[in-house]
């Protein structure tokens, strides 16, 4: 095959054509692009709106603090107060809680007491009711 | 164009700045639509990269501090404006810059603003091979007939690596469209 040489062949021109009256209007829709984004750009800073909206927003939250504060302190409630309560002030002994124990609370109580051997021993030749202890 | 520098103070002036920004428009618009489309290689894109281009012009002319000429100042942005886009549009469908060229020039033969026939379409596929500085030579020196020092000033290139790089890129094309 013979070689392609460039220069050899008369110029390849690109083939690229544009639709008719294509320029004519161009001018015009570059103009009508630039005064569009010339509009749309506003630095939100310099609206009056926007910062009046901020400011609103800001107040709001500022006033909510001391509600959403004294709101959290009402509902929570610590382990000690709860604890004080139900021993002192309430009706609930020590078979109410057994009733409302179910199975797999059971399992897990048994889980928390590993006692070791030692203070086994200590506790039960301390307690001088060690037969009542063990008949139970 | 008169006075570059008359004329820029022109485009600056918001009482002159239309009616040279016209004149702007339509000294420039044919080239730099030429330049633009043999990057992009379909109508649509450059005419899309083509206002982008302008519009930057317009934005960015109050920070032209006259180093470079206009021209050459616009077809450096008209050359980032069109690599930027092939690139985004690249990469939104998944597929390389070379690969996304190839596509383009797949659909050229249904293009109804493409005139060209088989040596055309060669000449393109033989191009893609180039890497990007060589393709862009290569186009602006054969295709939009450019001085090289026209082309220096726009790719700040010295003439000497344009002159190496646009002979590589003659044998390259070459070895293609004989062996294909």
């Amino acid at each position: 095959m013979k070689a392609f040489k460039l220069e050899n062949e008369p110029k390849i021109k690109s083939g690229f054509k544009t639709p008719d009256h294509y320029f004519d209007g161009f001018s015009a829709k570059v103009l009508q692009q630039i005064s569009e984004r010339e509009v749309k750009v506003i630095p939100i800073y310099k609206r009056k709106e926007v910062i009046a909206m901020l400011a609103a927003a800001v107040v709001v939250v500022a006033l909510m603090i001391p509600v959403v504060n004294s709101y959290n302190k009402t509902k929570e409630l610590d382990e000690a107060t709860l604890e004080t309560y139900l021993s002192y002030q309430s009706n609930i002994n020590q078979y109410d809680l057994i009733r409302e124990l179910d199975t797999k609370d059971i399992e897990e109580i048994n889980k928390n007491v590993v006692l070791e051997q030692e203070t086994l021993e200590d506790v039960l030749s301390s307690n001088p009711n060690i037969e009542n202890l063990i008949s139970e | 164009m008169t006075n570059e520098k008359e004329f820029i103070a022109q485009l600056l002036n918001p009482k002159t700045q239309n009616t040279a920004f016209q004149a702007l428009l339509s000294e420039y618009q044919k080239p730099l639509y030429s330049h633009i489309r043999n990057i992009v290689l379909n109508h649509d894109d450059a005419d899309d990269v083509l206002q982008n281009t302008f519009v930057k012009v317009f934005q960015y002319l109050k920070n032209f501090k006259g180093e470079s000429k206009l021209f050459s100042w616009m077809y450096r942005i008209a050359t980032n404006e069109a690599l930027t886009f092939l690139s985004q549009k690249a990469k939104l469908n998944g597929l390389t810059s070379e690969a996304l060229q190839n596509k383009t020039i797949d659909n050229l033969r249904a293009d109804t603003y493409f005139d060209g026939d088989e040596i055309q379409i060669k000449l393109q596929r033989a191009i893609v091979t180039l890497p990007e500085k060589q393709q862009l030579v290569f186009k602006m020196k054969y295709f939009e007939e450019l001085k090289y020092e026209e082309i220096s000033e726009i790719l700040g290139t010295s003439v000497g690596a344009l002159k190496a790089s646009y002979h590589h890129a003659v044998k390259k094309i070459e070895l293609f469209v004989t062996s294909n």
